[in-house]
């Protein structure tokens, strides 16, 4: 960059080449003033010549991220699983992340949809002529990333407000978090299967940000199925599991032995919980603190 | 009556080795069938005589040679052989979908084209096969819902419509009631008139007899070709079934009847 | 003569009916298959000037009607063959293992290539076919070796249910060695007629006559077949060479359906034994006809699934079950009765 002492020669020769860049300036500002641009989670770039107002989720956390930045009135369409918040359970729905209606999707005629990098659906619209954008968050920091993204490509000028309001509530939650819980180990099952959430995922991380330690470590991918015996022989001391996914779990074989098993030291999240959690939406403060009052529950 | 093979011969075979599931079953067999008439192969269970018509037809692996009209089977393109050479078999699966007259016509496959039509002589040959058969008047139906014996008359229809000169079948009378096993003699017959060589594998010894000539066929080896009226021929077939038959002469034609005891008890006046 | 003449127009008659019974029920289907949309029965001309309206009819239920009839004809034409070719009427892609040695292809082909099963264009469908149908010939390939030969259908089926299971378990392994892969392939598994696109269409088309053209012209061989291996060597068919081409035409029919579709059960089995109950005859119409039924079955059902609960969608793979499978009860139920015996 320039510093402050600009040499003689440097000076004429900026001089120089100052019309022309203000003409390149000019001629790439004017047709593309509301040129949108983004580069989506599966590497494709996508460019939008005004912000989208007829918008398609199909991923819960999309929805809910679209609806925290205001712009909830521009969605047309959610999958069946977005219901937060409650505004969107009124809009038509296009089917599921793994089975959408491509037809649904189209007469909906939006001009940008959302949707998960493994959807089946996204080659299909594009195909059709749809704006199709792929973002699927995994950790804190996509999380973050997608908000700002969105943020840009809806003109919502503060979308960063959003990660900093979030970042609060986390550290609120983190603050509730009794000493005696700290670097305790958790176990976290996502679904049955079992599939946890280890540490590379955005729930470990929380998890880790709330000061407790992960039986299940990162080098397993985000969340990997695991053999129950892994868990029977590391021993959390608390599980915490979706409501849905606790039917059983105390008949698995060896799991009636182990310590948070025994003592009872295991959250069962009601399923509108279990939608918090596993979402890396803007609703993840809220998730730290269901959390947070878990381990303060059990582990005082 | 018929010497033995000084006449044109039909198939000669040399040193026929084949086994089954690993079992040697032909044991160095070495044969030749006279062109224009009708061989018989019988002998005990188990003998080998429907895997020696399979090697005769070239359906199974075999050592040693086979010649077809004097020249060697492998020569023949698989067409031409199929045109000259029918082969009946025991026990096939037969489409239960397909009308009898589909099955029959399905004998005429080495002589049509490719992707051709049936033609006026196929059409022709079938509803001769059909009629010599009798089973002309229900060539609609289906063969699953033939009887056994009905299927057969069928599967025989098949192997007619072929008009190859030389017929191997193995138990044709199979579930034949005798009215139809009496036409068959005819059928047989008729071919033999036409100067087409007939073999046949019977275990029904008297109507073996009728034949021209007879193989007997023991533990994978000839034990005897000759002529089937000749008495030695009737010595070697009474031995190599242990004498419990005896051939005897009924009304102008031999016939086997098993013996249940001794030597004695057969009626007076039928003396071998 | 005449009496003969008679009998062969008779029997054409009746499988001509059957033909163009069939051919008639897939045109109106695909009217309906093409009418019907996530919001019910509509009337297609009204549609007619909306952009988007036309849109949805061109290019999502044109493709998707005319691509799940596409799917049904091969899956019902590989069914006959293999029905045809084993003897069996319990032949059927998915049993011999063809289907899962498909999806095992695609699944390599996935991992390689990296792309998604879901892919629109030509040259990423023509390679995760190409790579189906060498997994379906040497699925089939492998049964036959573990079978040692078509003689015992109880092995047959034996080792094809094996290289079936197998196949799937390894394609599973070889998937999570990519996460990403395994789960767009284990939705695609599932088996939808939801993403067909004209590429698809097109290369299904392609497919069907190139599989259709040698299964026709080898009609002759399924019928001598019919009657014993022997039997028909006797009468001079070339059996392995036609054997060989049979089994390329039955995975590349099964591969070509698998890799646009996924895995739909029940099509390859069902088609030609309700062509069977209709049509009585040589192989010639049966292959043909057993292909439009399969055609009609998987078109019906993909309509159905699209109109029972609209604007959700069943999956058409149940739909096929219980089609199908329903059908079969009911024909074992028929077999059940005992025949004329000897």
């Amino acid at each position: 960059m320039l510093d402050n002492k600009v040499y003689p020669d440097e000076r004429l020769a900026l001089a120089r080449f100052l019309p022309l860049l203000l003409v390149s300036v000019l001629l790439s500002w004017c047709p593309s003033v509301h040129a949108l641009e983004i580069i989506d989670d599966r590497g494709v770039r996508v460019v939008l010549a005004q912000p989208p107002q007829r918008i398609v989720s199909v991923l819960p956390s999309l929805s809910e991220t679209v609806c925290a930045l205001g712009q909830c009135a521009r969605l047309v369409g959610v999958d069946r699983y977005s219901n937060f918040p409650a505004q969107v359970r009124s809009l038509p729905k296009v089917g599921g992340g793994l089975d959408p209606n491509v037809e649904a999707i189209v007469a909906l005629r939006p001009d940008l949809v959302l949707l998960a990098a493994s959807s089946p659906a996204a080659a299909r619209l594009e195909s059709l002529g749809l704006k199709v954008v792929a973002l699927e968050p995994k950790r804190h920091a996509d999380a973050q990333r997608v908000m700002l993204q969105l943020g840009q490509l809806l003109g919502v000028p503060d979308a960063a407000k959003l990660w900093a309001v979030i970042e609060a509530e986390v550290d609120a939650a983190v603050r509730l978090v009794p000493a005696a819980a700290r670097s305790k180990r958790i176990y976290f099952e996502v679904n049955s299967g079992p599939y946890a959430a280890s540490t590379e995922s955005f729930i470990g991380e929380t998890l880790a940000r709330l000061g407790v330690a992960n039986i299940v470590p990162g080098e397993m991918g985000p969340f990997p199925r695991i053999n129950p015996e892994f868990v029977v022989r590391a021993d959390p001391d608390l599980i915490m599991v979706g409501d849905s996914n606790f039917a059983g779990m105390q008949q698995r074989p060896g799991w009636a032995h182990m310590q948070a098993i025994a003592q009872g030291r295991v959250c069962v999240f009601p399923p509108d919980v279990s939608d918090v959690m596993v979402r890396p939406g803007p609703r993840m403060g809220e998730a730290a603190r269901a959390m947070a009052g878990c381990l303060g529950k059990h582990l005082r | 009556m018929t010497q033995v093979p000084l006449e044109p011969v039909a198939i000669r075979a040399s040193g026929i080795h084949a086994s089954l599931g690993g079992v040697a079953v032909l044991h160095g067999i070495d044969l030749a069938l006279p062109r224009g008439r009708w061989t018989s192969v019988v002998g005990p269970n188990g003998a080998g005589k429907s895997t020696l018509l399979k090697a005769l037809a070239q359906l199974i692996p075999h050592q040693g040679t086979v010649e077809l009209f004097g020249q060697p089977m492998t020569t023949f393109p698989a067409r031409l052989r199929a045109q000259r050479l029918a082969w009946l078999g025991q026990n096939e699966a037969s489409g239960d979908d397909l009308s009898v007259w589909d099955v029959a016509m399905l004998g005429r496959l080495p002589h049509q084209a490719w992707l051709a039509a049936p033609s006026l002589a196929d059409h022709r040959a079938v509803q001769d096969a059909l009629r010599a058969t009798q089973a002309w008047d229900w060539r609609d139906r289906p063969l699953g819902q033939l009887s056994g014996g009905e299927r057969q008359r069928v599967l025989l229809a098949r192997a007619l419509a072929v008009q190859a000169d030389v017929l191997l079948m193995d138990e044709p009378l199979a579930n034949l009631d005798p009215p139809h096993q009496a036409d068959w003699l005819q059928v047989v017959r008729g071919l033999l008139a036409q100067g087409r060589t007939v073999v046949s594998v019977l275990h029904e010894i008297s109507f073996a007899l009728h034949a021209d000539t007879l193989l007997i066929v023991a533990q994978g080896k000839v034990l005897h070709h000759g002529a089937c009226a000749d008495a030695l021929t009737h010595r070697r077939l009474e031995q190599v079934f242990d004498q419990r038959i005896a051939i005897v002469p009924v009304a102008g034609q031999w016939v086997a009847l098993a013996r249940t005891g001794g030597a004695g008890d057969l009626p007076p006046g039928m003396a071998p | 003569m005449n009496a003969v003449a008679l009998v062969q127009r008779r029997r054409r008659q009746q499988a001509r009916v059957v033909i163009a019974c069939l051919v008639s029920g897939s045109v109106l289907l695909l009217l309906l298959g093409i009418a019907i949309g996530s919001t019910g029965l509509e009337n297609l001309w009204a549609a007619g000037d909306d952009a988007v309206s036309l849109q949805i009819i061109r290019d999502i239920r044109a493709p998707r009607a005319i691509g799940a009839w596409l799917a049904g004809a091969l899956l019902g034409l590989a069914g006959a063959i293999a029905q045809g070719l084993f003897r069996n009427p319990l032949a059927d892609p998915y049993l011999l293992g063809s289907a899962s040695g498909a999806s095992f292809g695609v699944g390599v082909a996935l991992v390689l290539m990296g792309s998604t099963p879901y892919a629109t264009d030509w040259l990423a469908r023509l390679g995760l076919t190409t790579a189906a149908f060498v997994g379906a010939v040497a699925a089939v390939l492998l049964t036959l070796l573990l079978a040692r030969g078509v003689q015992h259908t109880l092995r047959l089926l034996l080792a094809g249910v094996v290289v079936g299971v197998v196949l799937g378990a390894l394609g599973s392994l070889v998937m999570m060695m990519q996460p990403e892969v395994m789960l767009s392939m284990q939705s695609f598994m599932l088996g939808s007629t939801g993403f067909i696109g004209w590429a698809a269409c097109g290369l299904m088309a392609v497919a069907w006559c190139a599989c259709a053209a040698p299964a026709l012209a080898l009609s002759r061989v399924l019928d001598g077949l019919s009657l014993g291996e022997a039997t028909a060597t006797s009468l001079g068919l070339p059996l392995p060479r036609m054997r060989a081409a049979l089994v390329a035409a039955l995975a590349l029919a099964t591969g070509a359906a698998v890799a646009q579709t996924g895995l739909i059960a029940f099509v390859g089995l069902a088609a030609p034994h309700l062509v069977r109950s209709l049509i009585r005859g040589t192989h010639r119409m049966f292959l043909f006809a057993a292909s439009l039924m399969g055609g009609v079955l998987l078109l019906a059902a993909d309509t159905l699934a699209r109109w029972l609960i609209a604007p959700q969608e069943l999956p058409v793979g149940v739909l096929t079950a219980v089609l199908g499978g329903g059908y079969l009860l009911w024909l074992m139920n028929q077999r059940g009765e005992p025949r004329r015996g000897t």
